[in-house]
């Protein structure tokens, strides 16, 4: 292993990497605004809070799907989760808006669970399925027209104010990463779910409830998901058709760009994390430098794909 | 002069090579020579380097120093399709075929035949035919699908697929490990044939009597080093084992107690699954170890996973201890007392890429946690017990379970479920390529397992090991259990003849089917 050389560990070096071009993407956008505008706003503690509260619905969205890729399956149901948490969310409203919605995402979550854990259908089939039933849903909920209502205060308070100067969504995605780091690092069920994502067959002889685990993951997932999609209509003040379609790729994006393999069994949180900053950082540098959103599409791609080639270099298949 | 190797007109000469992984010394030094039309045997414990030779020879990994010469040419392999290009083919222990493609498409999936570009399955059938006659195991089917295939046909399609190379050098890891006598016996004629079409074969294997039986000449690894080369007749079994080791070894199997009446710990009573098994009652009583026999293939493995939870579907009773139970999961098993040690350790029996420690407390975690909680301090006590308990050799519990050697690796698959304080302990073939040592270490522990209390249903495809381990042993035939044999019954005569279900002269005692 040639990163033993450094003290590393093999799940510690894409998590270098990616802190690496996470100063990179800095560097690059503030000699492109010194050289442009004469200022380096990039390096101001406004516009990183400002980056961190977007990047934590992001964040939210990703820690689930951290969850599900550990156990080797994948969650496509994502966007219209979210989506219909935020909408059922704002269209019961009152005391009861959020406990709906994320009721709402672990309903989903359930569905999902059971589909891939009992039925075993793939879950690559089954959530996409399961997204298009929802967003089918929703638009017979709201009859295809942007939804007439509004996020309760709470959901505004939650998402878009600040307590000394630190915006609450941020405490929000903090309580979540506890949570989750907890739980994998801490929990029989951690280690289920790195078994399950190793060797599913092992886990199983093993005597691990290897579909109750799988369930239990999903849920999670639906409940993140949800989470998410009710902070960012408090955010936004409303929900909206398709307000989850950006989060799909960029969630699965930063979880395999911070080192957690797609296929499942190996990753840690702490690379997430640094993954959904670096690409809420890569987006905002990109749209500061003005380039167009075509542009934008193809280093998005580029990047991820490049970060995936610079992991899977040295290593082998241990025989 | 025993040490006098001929290294001119030797086929494939190495010498001096050394190979070291991460600083751990696999090779040192090796001198070794094979010629054509021999089979030379290459004998070691595990983590001897006899794979680590083999890979070198193969092109699998490359040497860090030393040289190697094949029919007089220096050669240095980049990869296992340059050494078959020069005629090497090797058929590895770990059995390499696509599970999802049919054996015909597996015989030839290096180089199928072509036409117009596109694979000619007709002549990729023909040829997975003529390949299989070779062996004289014509009875398989090409068109079957490779998982659908039990693990000793597996294992000819396997040596099917490295005859269709042309080998000039046949190396054969472990190769006949998972063979059924009737295939066994099919392989020994092919190989006798190469060899008389003046085929180099090199020969690894733990099963002492093969050596016996097939070895023209045999090399003696251990711990990465040549240490003696002699030809057959030379070295008496005991010799040979004693250079192996490098200590005497008393007596093989650990002394079976008196048997006394003790009270069934488990009880089958006509259990039946999809015509696989077919009314099956069994009783295994606490401190026993009941040994089941027979062919490959006869519902032993089946009736193994029955008792496990793992199959849907399975009709008649389960007591332990007298209490009716309905394992509908390995989980449900587990939590009545019963452990598995399964048949394949590297995808069944461990998470290969995670710690030893992981893979120790995955089956126990429950009971060394507080709430959701694991107790860290708890379970690395408990890990640290179960490693010193089985003596397994290791560097540091952090490690990945795939840095072991095979036998360290199956001793934890053991000690995972020892960690659970099982009653009743199913192994399936549980000592399938593991070295003479640690085999019986194996054998003790079973002993020690049975003396404290715990009822032990042991499937071996080895008779030697059934007559030497075990109180009791049930033949199955066919999905049913045709006769137990206990005492002086147990003799490999009587273990054969059951196994074909022919009723030859059981001594002492009357044979009920």
């Amino acid at each position: 292993m040639t990163s033993a050389s450094l003290g590393l560990s093999r799940d510690d070096r894409p998590i270098l990497i990616s802190a690496l071009f996470i100063l990179v993407i800095l560097a690059a956008g503030t000699a492109y605004t010194v050289a442009r505008f004469g200022s380096a706003p990039l390096l101001s503690p406004t516009y990183l809070l400002q980056q961190l509260q977007i990047g934590a619905f992001l964040g939210i969205v990703a820690a689930g799907m951290m969850i599900v890729i550990l156990i080797g399956q994948i969650d496509l149901s994502v966007p219209w989760t979210l989506a219909a948490a935020a909408m059922m969310a704002t269209s019961i409203g009152g005391p009861f808006a959020i406990p709906v919605g994320l009721g709402i995402g672990l309903l989903v979550g359930l569905v999902n669970g059971v589909g891939v854990a009992y039925l075993r259908v793939p879950s690559m089939i089954f959530t996409l399925g399961v997204n298009a039933v929802m967003r089918g849903l929703m638009v017979a909920h709201t009859g295809g027209y942007a939804p007439q209502t509004a996020a309760t205060d709470l959901m505004r308070t939650l998402a878009a104010d600040r307590t000394l100067g630190i915006p609450h969504a941020l405490f929000v995605w903090a309580a979540v990463s506890v949570l989750v780091v907890a739980m994998l690092q801490r929990t029989a069920l951690g280690r289920y779910i790195y078994a399950i994502g190793n060797k599913e067959a092992a886990a199983y002889l093993a005597g691990v409830d290897t579909r109750r685990v799988t369930v239990i993951c999903f849920v999670i997932c639906g409940g993140a998901a949800a989470l998410a999609g009710v902070l960012l209509a408090g955010y936004s003040t409303k929900a909206y058709q398709g307000m989850g379609d950006a989060y799909l790729l960029p969630a699965i994006a930063a979880v395999v760009i911070g080192g957690t393999n797609i296929l499942g069994g190996r990753g840690c949180y702490l690379g997430t994390l640094i993954g959904v900053v670096l690409i809420v950082l890569l987006n905002s540098v990109l749209s500061i430098m003005e380039m167009p959103e075509a542009g934008r599409q193809v280093i998005y791609g580029l990047v991820i794909i490049l970060m995936l080639l610079v992991y899977g270099r040295g290593e082998r298949v241990v025989s | 002069m025993p040490d006098a190797v001929p290294t001119q007109g030797a086929f494939l000469a190495l010498s001096g090579i050394s190979k070291r992984y991460a600083g751990v010394r696999a090779l040192e030094g090796v001198d070794f020579a094979c010629e054509r039309g021999k089979i030379h045997a290459v004998l070691g414990e595990n983590g001897a380097g006899k794979s680590t030779l083999i890979k070198i020879i193969a092109g699998v990994v490359q040497p860090d120093t030393g040289t190697m010469r094949l029919a007089g040419n220096d050669v240095s392999f980049a990869s296992p399709s340059a050494a078959n290009a020069a005629g090497v083919v090797c058929i590895f222990q770990e059995l390499s075929l696509m599970p999802d493609l049919s054996v015909a498409d597996n015989i030839s999936i290096a180089s199928p035949p072509r036409r117009f570009g596109l694979i000619d399955a007709r002549a990729q059938r023909r040829r997975a035919e003529e390949l299989l006659a070779e062996i004289g195991c014509e009875d398989v089917n090409p068109l079957m699908r490779a998982r659908d295939l039990p693990l000793s046909r597996r294992q000819i399609v396997e040596i099917a697929k490295a005859l269709g190379k042309k080998p000039q050098l046949l190396i054969l890891d472990e190769a006949t490990s998972a063979l059924t006598s009737a295939d066994v016996e099919k392989v020994y004629a092919m190989l006798a044939r190469l060899k008389s079409e003046g085929v180099a074969i090199l020969y690894i294997s733990h099963r002492m009597h093969e050596v016996e039986a097939l070895a023209d000449r045999a090399s003696v690894f251990r711990n990465g080093r040549h240490i003696e080369t002699f030809d057959k007749g030379m070295r008496s079994t005991g010799d040979i084992v004693q250079l192996m080791i490098g200590r005497d070894i008393a007596a093989q199997y650990p002394p079976k107690p008196a048997r006394k009446a003790a009270k069934p710990m488990l009880a089958l009573e006509n259990l039946s699954w999809e015509g696989r098994l077919d009314r099956i009652s069994l009783s295994i009583g606490a401190g026993e170890i009941v040994g089941l026999g027979g062919l490959d293939g006869q519902g032993q493995k089946s009736l193994l996973l029955a008792l496990f939870g793992v199959l849907r579907g399975v009709s008649g009773r389960i007591t332990v201890e007298g209490r009716e139970v309905h394992a509908g999961s390995p989980a449900a098993a587990k939590s009545v007392g019963i452990a598995l040690v399964p048949e394949d350790r590297k995808t069944e029996g461990l998470m290969l890429p995670m710690s030893i420690a992981d893979n120790l407390a995955i089956a126990s975690l429950s009971a060394i946690s507080t709430g959701p909680f694991v107790d860290r301090a708890k379970e690395s006590a408990a890990v640290k017990r179960a490693i010193a308990r089985l003596q397994i050799k290791i560097g540091a519990p952090n490690d990945p379970v795939s840095t072991l050697s095979g036998g360290n690796q199956q001793k934890v698959v053991l000690a995972k479920w020892l960690m659970t304080d099982p009653r009743i302990i199913l192994l399936n073939d549980p000592t399938r390529g593991i070295d003479v040592g640690t085999k019986q270490e194996l054998y003790r522990l079973m002993r020690e397992l049975a003396d404290q209390g715990a009822a032990i249903l042991f499937y071996s495809t080895d008779y030697d090991e059934l007559i030497g381990c075990c109180d009791r042993v049930a033949i199955m035939y066919d999905g049913r259990i045709v006769r137990e044999l206990e005492g002086s019954e147990l003799t490999e005569t009587n273990i054969i003849a059951s196994a074909l279900n022919i009723d030859a002269a059981v001594n002492g005692g009357a044979a009920h089917a």
